[in-house]
């Protein structure tokens, strides 16, 4: 529909969206166009274009669906590890029968949530205000200990969130989902360091997981009052006689338009029109204070008005560069690496295309033949979550008891709930140093051989850090290895070595490691499960382990 | 094969020499494509054992400067911060217009004892209010407009450190940050001497585990190098591009390698080493006293990095900022007397710095949002002690977006550094000349 108007309306609207229109059709007939619906009219949209110049006749070569013969296995598994978390031979097989389209579908499609109970406490708390009342109205000692108490029960309930979390990755089945509430988490990075309640910061993440796939716009306005991030940037008490910059700023630079595409006058219009978004700490609910709001009139990014936190994102939303930010951004976290000029410019069209929608943005990121490069496969570093989650998938084993995920993660440098600062993590090849690469070594033992096994070998070496994770429960034992041999694969090295690459490698093993590895493996005519785990711990630790 | 030869005969030739310590260096001070390439550079006599040491210290999130350094006895500071000032009677006197935070006692120990520095009104041109961006200014020593990717002190050891032990730089903490990035000569992150051992997996088959596994992650036995030629010739087979355009495969051996070299060298020194100063029980001054036990067990890491979080002060920054600086001083204090107690109090220089100030205004959370110029401290034994620098006019005429005009650009702070303490030409390493500071 949309195309043909294009088309009729004529002159230059070229190429671009009706060959993008034209492969919609011809791949998913059933999607909706929703551009009609946010652009007013075929003109405004070929101004857009056109206003990208010359690049536009190119790009309307970029973001083809993959060609079916490229899909394949190692395909597929690309898929399933850069939309999901990667998983077991069986998982990669089922999604290859598929075709691309199919299989993109599938993934993306919205699942009744798995088999990772609710949280108990994540509700409103009836009795906040009492307990709060009782902290003011006490002193002393016995002010300390209700604040103490407030405190060890925040520590608790955060570590159950981080589990909580962790067990709907790992359990599915809506791997996509949480994939991207994951990106969300990074991108608008809230930290429970300063926001303290456990609670605002699982509505933030339930938040993510509601709106994530929807529309930038809607997404915008609901973490703008979302309790979380109201606290997490000081907007909450933001007024008119002083305003704090602190979310104006990271709401240009940070979420949507980047450094540099802002003045330092448009931050501080910014924050004054966004006050009187605040807070109620009674109720830990979001208000309207129109006693803090300036209503004077302000510009922000060349709009002027009584400008409203709505119309700052309006403001916002209107500029190019905000999608070129968010739609490279996305592609960033899904691919691996920065878009370069052209797929960049390419990405925006698509996405404001799309209706800055991430759905169908993102599914026509997940069939582009793009997405599929060499340069992509197998070459992103794992970010410590993806490292777990894949590695207890591919293990089929479940994650190990709280709270010792949520130890492993800090240890290697991504603790949820926590990241390090409003930029999140820097992620790439910031996850791997010395520290970090070490302990993902370390840990793998801890995944196959068990608890048992990591506490022995951090023992003999006097590092009894672990052992306070465990203290009175029963150690989890090694790994079965049955599942990941069948009865011939267990014949000889080569046989071992080609059933843990088909199972645990995006990528083939390099000679060098490989080598080390069979050096390492006993050419036994039949290797029994000590030899096997021994052999797949090892094996965790080659380079391209840490890839996806 | 002739590069596998040559890396070879290098390896024969450091066994013959005898010295382990000295043969290690080229495998972390060379990229491998040079390795492959047979460019290694000859074994540097000099191990880096007695060269000055620096130790970097990050106030992350904007340390606000008019407080920690307060103008006492400054009207507009005082009708800018009607809640915030601290009061001319609490300060630390320094002189007749300047004293430290009261919480900053262990500071002003050190400055009555000649041991600290104070340059003041420190910045940049056109400053940037972003923490990341003005962060990755101060870590690359670039100019506002200008994007760099390579760090200051990781310019430094690509020109500076080739052949000294590694790791050249170390950063206390889970990770290495941008000032470390490098071309060539790489620095390190740990967090203790233990969090780089290696668990094999069975007892029985520890030493054959760990050396596989050395093998398997891209390092190599390095107990071994000195004798088989096997791992040399594996380490030679590794040809990476240089690290800007290094693939992930390469990276991850090299810092495997990085992590085995670096887990060795560092429990023996830290063994060796001792701290037995009066710390504070943060993680600051953990961290300190565990570069106190590096440097006196005689660890020859030239720089070391560390980080205190916190000073994003935009709400309720009084209590916050007290404790920050109390930790910060005393911690400063602690670390001096361990050096002095070593004997290396000569060798030591310390850096504080900030990505910014704060505004001059207080905001209406009690707090104050990001400024630009702001002062930082340089302790050691050989310091030019006292305060430098003018304090920028704080009246509200001369102020620049809220915030005063820098004085010193923190480049001549980095170019007196690298000139009279590292003893190094600062113009190849910060781009171009600055004048630099009299920093010793």
């Amino acid at each position: 529909m949309l195309a043909a108007g294009e088309i009729s309306s004529g002159k230059q609207k070229p190429p671009r969206h009706a060959v993008t229109d034209e492969r919609r059709n011809s791949t998913h007939s059933n999607r909706v166009t929703p551009s009609a619906a946010f652009l007013p009219d075929a003109d405004s949209q070929a101004g857009v274009v056109t206003s990208r110049g010359p690049a536009a006749s190119i790009e309307s070569d970029m973001l083809k669906p993959l060609p079916l013969n490229r899909w394949n296995r190692a395909t597929a598994a690309h898929l399933l590890n850069r939309a999901g978390f990667g998983g077991p031979p069986g998982a990669v097989a089922a999604l290859a029968s598929r075709s691309p389209a199919e299989a993109v579908a599938a993934l993306m499609a919205q699942k009744e949530s798995g088999q990772t109970p609710d949280l108990p406490w994540a509700k409103p708390d009836p009795h906040r205000a009492e307990i709060a009342a009782r902290i003011r109205s006490a002193a002393g000692v016995e002010r300390q200990a209700l604040v103490a108490e407030q405190r060890r029960k925040a520590l608790a309930e955060t570590s159950e969130m981080q589990e909580w979390w962790l067990g709907r990755m790992a359990s599915g089945p809506d791997f996509f989902r949480e994939k991207l509430t994951l990106f969300w988490h990074g991108h608008f990075a809230t930290s429970i360091r300063k926001v303290r309640e456990p609670y605002l910061m699982w509505r933030q993440n339930d938040l993510f997981r509601r709106l994530g796939t929807g529309s930038w716009r809607e997404l915008l306005q609901a973490v703008v009052r979302d309790p979380a991030m109201l606290v997490w940037l000081d907007q909450a008490q933001s007024r008119k006689e002083h305003p704090n910059e602190n979310f104006a700023r990271e709401l240009m630079e940070l979420f949507t338009l980047g450094e540099g595409r802002y003045s330092e006058r448009d931050v501080a219009e910014a924050a004054r029109a966004l006050t009187g978004e605040s807070l109620d700490r009674e109720t830990d609910a979001h208000v309207y204070r129109t006693s803090f709001h300036d209503g004077g009139t302000k510009t922000v990014l060349g709009v002027s008005g009584h400008l409203k936190s709505d119309d700052i994102i309006d403001a916002i939303l209107a500029k190019p560069e905000a999608d070129r930010f968010i739609a490279g951004k996305l592609w960033t976290f899904f691919a691996g690496a920065a878009p370069g000029e052209k797929l960049g410019d390419a990405l925006a069209a698509e996405f404001r295309a799309c209706g800055q929608r991430f759905q169908p943005f993102l599914r026509a990121v997940f069939e582009s033949a793009e997405f599929y490069e060499p340069e992509v496969v197998g070459r992103q570093i794992k970010s410590p979550v993806q490292w777990l989650i894949t590695a207890c998938l591919q293990l089929e084993r479940p994650l190990p008891p709280a709270p010792v995920p949520s130890f492993m993660l800090r240890t290697l440098g991504q603790e949820l709930f926590a990241p390090p600062n409003v930029k999140g993590w820097d992620g790439g090849a910031a996850w791997i140093n010395t520290n970090t690469l070490l302990a993902r070594h370390n840990l793998a033992l801890l995944l196959v051989e068990g608890e048992t096994a990591f506490t022995a070998a951090g023992n003999r070496l006097g590092i009894g850090a672990a052992a306070q994770l465990w203290h009175d429960r029963p150690l989890t034992p090694p790994a079965d290895p049955k599942p990941w041999f069948a009865e011939a694969d267990r014949v000889g090295r080569n046989r071992v070595i080609s059933a843990i690459e088909h199972r645990f490698f995006s990528q083939p093993i390099s000679a060098r490691p490989r080598e080390a590895l069979l050096a390492a493996i006993p050419n036994n005519s039949h290797l029994d499960n000590v030899q096997l785990r021994a052999a797949v711990r090892l094996a965790l630790c080659a380079p391209e382990y840490q890839l996806a | 094969m002739r590069t596998l030869h040559t890396r070879r005969s290098f390896l024969r030739q450091s066994a013959l020499g005898g010295s382990l310590a000295l043969s290690a260096p080229a495998f972390v001070g060379a990229t491998f494509r040079e390795l492959a390439a047979g460019q290694d550079r000859p074994v540097a006599a000099d191990t880096g054992r007695d060269a000055p040491i620096l130790v970097v210290l990050q106030l992350a999130g904007g340390n606000d400067g008019l407080n920690t350094v307060v103008p006492v006895n400054n009207d507009d500071y005082r009708r800018a911060r009607p809640r915030l000032a601290i009061a001319a009677t609490d300060a630390l006197r320094l002189d007749d217009t300047t004293g430290l935070h009261p919480a900053m006692t262990g500071a002003k120990e050190l400055f009555d004892s000649g041991l600290l520095s104070i340059v003041q009104g420190v910045g940049y041109p056109n400053p940037n209010r972003s923490h990341f961006r003005s962060t990755d200014i101060w870590m690359t020593g670039s100019s506002a407009d200008e994007v760099r990717n390579r760090g200051w002190l990781g310019q430094y050891f690509d020109n500076a450190c080739h052949g000294s032990q590694p790791p050249a730089g170390l950063s206390v903490g889970r990770s290495t940050p941008l000032a470390f990035a490098s071309e060539r000569v790489s620095g390190v992150a740990m967090q203790n001497p233990n969090s780089l051992r290696f668990f094999p997996g069975e007892e029985d088959s520890m030493k054959t585990t760990s050396a596989r596994y050395r093998s398997v992650s891209g390092g190599g036995d390095i107990a071994a190098l000195g004798t088989s030629e096997e791992v040399g010739a594996s380490i030679a087979d590794v040809a990476g591009s240089g690290p800007a355009s290094m693939n992930p495969v390469d990276f991850l051996e090299r810092t495997a390698l990085d992590a085995q070299i670096t887990a060795d060298r560092v429990q023996a020194v830290a063994a060796r080493g001792k701290a037995n100063a009066h710390y504070p029980t943060s993680p600051l001054g953990n961290d300190l006293r565990f570069v106190a036990r590096l440097i006196s067990g005689g660890l020859a890491t030239r720089v070391y990095y560390l980080s205190q979080g916190g000073y994003d002060t935009h709400a309720q920054q009084a209590p916050a900022h007290r404790g920050l600086l109390a930790d910060l001083g005393e911690s400063l204090a602690a670390f001096l007397n361990d050096m002095k107690a070593a004997g290396a109090l000569d060798r030591v220089l310390v850096m504080t710095f900030s990505e910014f100030g704060r505004r001059v205004a207080e905001n209406g959370s009690g707090g104050t949002d990001h400024g630009a110029a702001s002062s930082l401290f340089l302790a050691g034994g050989r310091v030019k002690a006292g305060l430098h620098g003018r304090v920028p006019s704080l009246a509200p005429a001369d102020l620049v977006n809220g915030d005063p005009k820098h004085e010193i650009d923190f480049r001549s702070v980095y170019a007196g550094i690298l000139e009279h303490w590292l003893k190094t030409p600062s113009a190849p390493i910060l781009g171009r000349s600055f004048h630099p500071l009299e920093v010793v």
